[in-house]
């Protein structure tokens, strides 16, 4: 029986445009909080660098790069890449090689510098995570795969663009309360669901933000977590699923096969129900990931999705409160650290420490993170569970 | 053996991959000549539209057969307004993912669309030789 690992402890970054930094300087700034509360290099076995495209940098060797720059040339490292998901990849890594005894204390680092690019370029790096044969030659964006999710949904279940607007606005009124926050402002209906075209029917204001950002998550295993905190949470499910390369070839457009598959192996290892759950950070890319997300979790059947938007039900005080601390959309999207940012945010969550009561979500026993990758080739969930009373 | 150099080279859509190999190759020559080919796994018969040069069930190798059929439905679609930076110069275009009546699909662009795209609605396959080197398919309303 493998061990039990929690996470004792996360630091989080400023996101945004960081001309002022680069990734080296982002997971400094993401340790030092760790470090301050006496989680010194010399307490972490091992560490994995969540560095999802480097292609923005040219940097290669991050994870090298990153340890030496931090005081711990000396400490092994790995580096995982996963697209989008690649945050909750590198946590699933490091949780199996702590659970297994190979290590007892981990560092997960979470980084991507995105914005030493134009806007235009980043759109061509991230299209190539699509089929560079088949698809790729047609000049499908990363938007764009979502957008065709989108057609096909407001197809189906005869949705308009109100519901994904609605989303949007969602976003960023927690957004504006998170002083982490890329784009940290409130938007109006009639802005986000008027916005200038990306990649119809998607908007500016139904996609997430280029973003520069580090965040980090410390775990340790049962037997050591007493001696860095005595709030731990508990990695108590986890699940990952697959889907399809080429979009075209999926069974359905109007969910995301790899990420049920991801939820129904997270619940059932953490033998809870999606009633369970009391928050959840989803990865809405685009206000229809977010839309799909609710559906694929099992908080909203197949083409109720939207009732849920309508109801306010993902908002903090509501049924179950999704991405109150903007999500993609408002707190931005840096690849590699954006897992590990929606398990920082849990923690902070589940500890009442969210920065601002209008967003502190009450009485958090079990969190899910559900970080998506790429188009859906890849999922993660996470089901973390309180450790104390 | 053909050398790569006496090849005539070809690209498919908007592509930058250089990545040819010589049944990749073949398809495209097809494709210059308005001929779309599948492939179809010489073990088990499995067909697949793009083709594959192994099979995705056993992993056998196929060999590129013609595809006949040449009307779909609209299954979804996307108006790129911002493109990659390699294709900036032709937004705004339209991507579709069409349904032949065998379940294969294609994605490709709609080139002659004088209305909004709807979701079910009938394509075409069409043709087109967008430069010297570059083919390719398409839908057409």
């Amino acid at each position: 029986m493998a061990r039990r690992v929690a996470v004792v402890a996360g630091g989080h970054s400023k996101f945004g445009k960081r001309y002022d930094a680069t990734m080296r300087e982002l997971c400094a700034e993401a340790y030092k909080p760790i470090y301050d509360e006496g989680i010194t290099q010399d307490k972490i076995d091992a560490t994995v660098l969540s560095y999802a495209a480097s292609q923005f940098t040219g940097q290669g060797a991050g994870s090298a790069l990153i340890a030496d720059y931090l005081g711990m040339q000396d400490i092994p490292h790995l580096r995982v890449e996963s697209a989008c998901t690649t945050g909750t990849a590198s946590l699933r890594a490091a949780w199996g090689m702590v659970a297994a005894g190979l290590y007892d204390v981990m560092m997960v680092l979470g980084v991507e510098q995105m914005n030493r690019v134009s806007s235009a370029t980043a759109t061509e790096y991230m299209s190539r995570a699509g089929d560079m044969r088949w698809e790729y030659p047609y000049g499908i964006s990363f938007p764009a795969f979502y957008a065709l999710m989108a057609s096909r949904y407001m197809h189906e279940y005869n949705m308009s663009h109100d519901i994904l607007a609605k989303i949007a606005v969602k976003s960023h009124h927690y957004g504006a309360q998170n002083p982490k926050a890329h784009l940290p402002k409130e938007i109006p209906f009639e802005e986000a669901n008027n916005a200038i075209p990306i990649c119809r029917p998607l908007n500016l204001y139904d996609c997430s933000l280029i973003t520069d950002g580090a965040a980090a998550v410390v775990i340790a295993a049962e037997d050591r977590v007493k001696e860095f905190t005595d709030r731990p949470m508990w990695i108590k499910g986890i699940g990952a699923g697959a889907s399809e390369m080429m979009i075209q070839d999926r069974p359905t457009l109007t969910s995301i096969p790899g990420a049920k598959r991801a939820a129904k192996a997270a619940y059932e290892m953490a033998g809870v129900k999606p009633d369970d759950i009391n928050m959840a950070q989803v990865h809405d890319c685009f206000t229809i990931a977010e839309l799909i997300a609710y559906e694929d979790l099992g908080f909203a059947e197949p083409g109720k999705g939207p009732d849920l938007v309508e109801n306010k039900e993902n908002y903090h005080d509501g049924r179950i409160p999704v991405n109150c601390d903007g999500g993609l959309k408002s707190k931005g999207h840096p690849l590699g650290a954006t897992g590990v940012s929606m398990t920082y945010e849990i923690m902070k969550q589940m500890r009442g420490e969210a920065d601002k009561p209008s967003r502190q979500i009450k009485d958090v026993k079990y969190g899910l993170a559900h970080n998506v990758g790429q188009s859906g080739q890849f999922v993660n969930v996470f089901i973390f569970e309180r450790g104390w009373s | 053996m053909v050398l790569m150099s006496e090849q005539k080279e070809l690209y498919l859509g908007y592509a930058t991959d250089k990545a040819v190999t010589p049944f990749f190759q073949k398809f495209l020559e097809a494709l210059a000549e308005e001929k779309l080919l599948m492939s179809k796994c010489t073990s088990c018969g499995t067909e697949f539209l793009p083709p594959r040069e192994h099979c995705q069930k056993c992993l056998s190798k196929a060999e590129l057969v013609p595809f006949t059929e040449t009307e779909a439905k609209l299954r979804s679609y996307v108006i790129v307004d911002f493109a990659p930076e390699t294709l900036t110069s032709k937004a705004p275009y339209v991507v579709a993912i069409g349904e032949f009546p065998s379940g294969k699909r294609l994605t490709a662009h709609i080139t002659n669309l004088m209305s909004m795209p709807e979701v079910g609605m009938p394509l075409k396959l069409g043709f087109e030789k967008i430069d010297d080197k570059r083919i390719t398919y398409k839908w057409l309303v």
